[in-house]
């Protein structure tokens, strides 16, 4: 398909992706809604276990991330923004910063994970925790591993569209004024850092206060 | 919906998430009770509704858009709602050659 003759500006265009993307979305959120269901019935059985198994995540770690993660929203969303009132330059560089800011993320998540392995943290593979309520901290961490990896590969897939579309950006025939891939993708992040804004006080801030 | 939002919204918005990150992780750090567990997802809900509402641009949104916005959060509730009765309601029993720990 030629861009240069495809109309961008046809209103209907822009809102069948965008509502198309809502979809996706909805279809996500109840992908996220079990887990975070399967989270929900494991710390009702066992609140104390919950508990015990919060106090060893890495809270300013956690802490420091999403702040990392809030701040990638807002670069991209001031990269759709700019997008809409067509600063080619601008929104390059709003998505270079937010591809960094996502790959920070990743990156400060994977100290976390390996302070988690050598902790004996990590179920099946590395699992040597043997305090109290030992099946209710290998459940959480399961769920921990299990919730915060698939996040983590959403926010991988999220990097990669982002840098498509800065490097797709800098051919000044491509009209950079509301396009949808812009669109949809910036919804699709800004859901990716919806989900870690839910994750993060039931990993780290459960039982912060003792 | 033709002319985009002031930088300033985005700003704002920024700015009261950041600061709900920091009145989150301090509250928690206070004994509050069965209240620490609802402070936080309440104040991660405010959250996702600030992203939502301007940096997803659901304020702005077509009728059509908030629909499918809210219908996903009513889904949601079925999934929390139905399972959470089921739940609530019945209670493991085991079986016979079970190990003593019930697994």
């Amino acid at each position: 398909m030629n861009a240069r003759v495809v109309p961008v500006d046809v209103p209907w265009r822009r809102e069948t992706a965008s509502l198309g993307m809502w979809v996706f979305l909805a279809t996500e959120v109840m992908f996220f809604g079990v887990l975070f269901l399967a989270y929900m019935h494991a710390r009702i059985v066992d609140p104390q276990g919950f508990a015990a198994a919060s106090r060893l995540t890495h809270e300013w770690l956690g802490t420091i991330n999403t702040g990392v993660l809030l701040t990638s929203s807002l670069t991209m969303a001031l990269a759709v923004r700019n997008g809409w009132a067509g600063h080619r330059r601008l929104v390059i560089r709003l998505l270079w910063a937010t591809a960094v800011l996502g790959l920070a993320f990743i990156v400060i998540k994977g100290i976390e994970y390996g302070l988690e392995w050598r902790d004996g943290l990590v179920p099946v593979l590395n699992f040597t925790y043997s305090g109290a309520h030992r099946r209710a901290v290998e459940t959480f961490f399961f769920l921990y591993f299990l919730m915060t990896g698939v996040h983590a590969i959403h926010l991988t897939i999220g990097v990669i569209l982002v840098a498509w579309l800065a490097i797709r950006d800098r051919d000044p025939a491509r009209p950079v004024r509301r396009r949808e891939s812009a669109e949809c993708i910036g919804l699709y992040w800004h859901f990716v850092d919806s989900i870690w804004i839910v994750l993060y006080p039931l990993i780290y801030l459960v039982d912060l206060y003792r | 919906m033709n002319s985009p939002p002031p930088i300033r919204v985005y700003l704002f918005t920024w700015l009261a998430l950041i600061g709900l990150l920091a009145a989150t992780f301090t509250l928690a750090h206070f004994r509050l009770g069965a209240f620490n567990t609802a402070v936080g997802l309440a104040i991660a809900a405010a959250k996702v509704a600030l992203v939502g509402l301007f940096f997803m641009h659901l304020r702005r949104a077509t009728a059509l858009i908030a629909i499918f916005a809210v219908a996903t959060l009513f889904w949601l509730s079925i999934l929390f709602g139905l399972s959470g009765t089921d739940y609530a309601t019945r209670r493991i029993t085991t079986a016979p050659w079970t190990t003593p720990d019930g697994h």
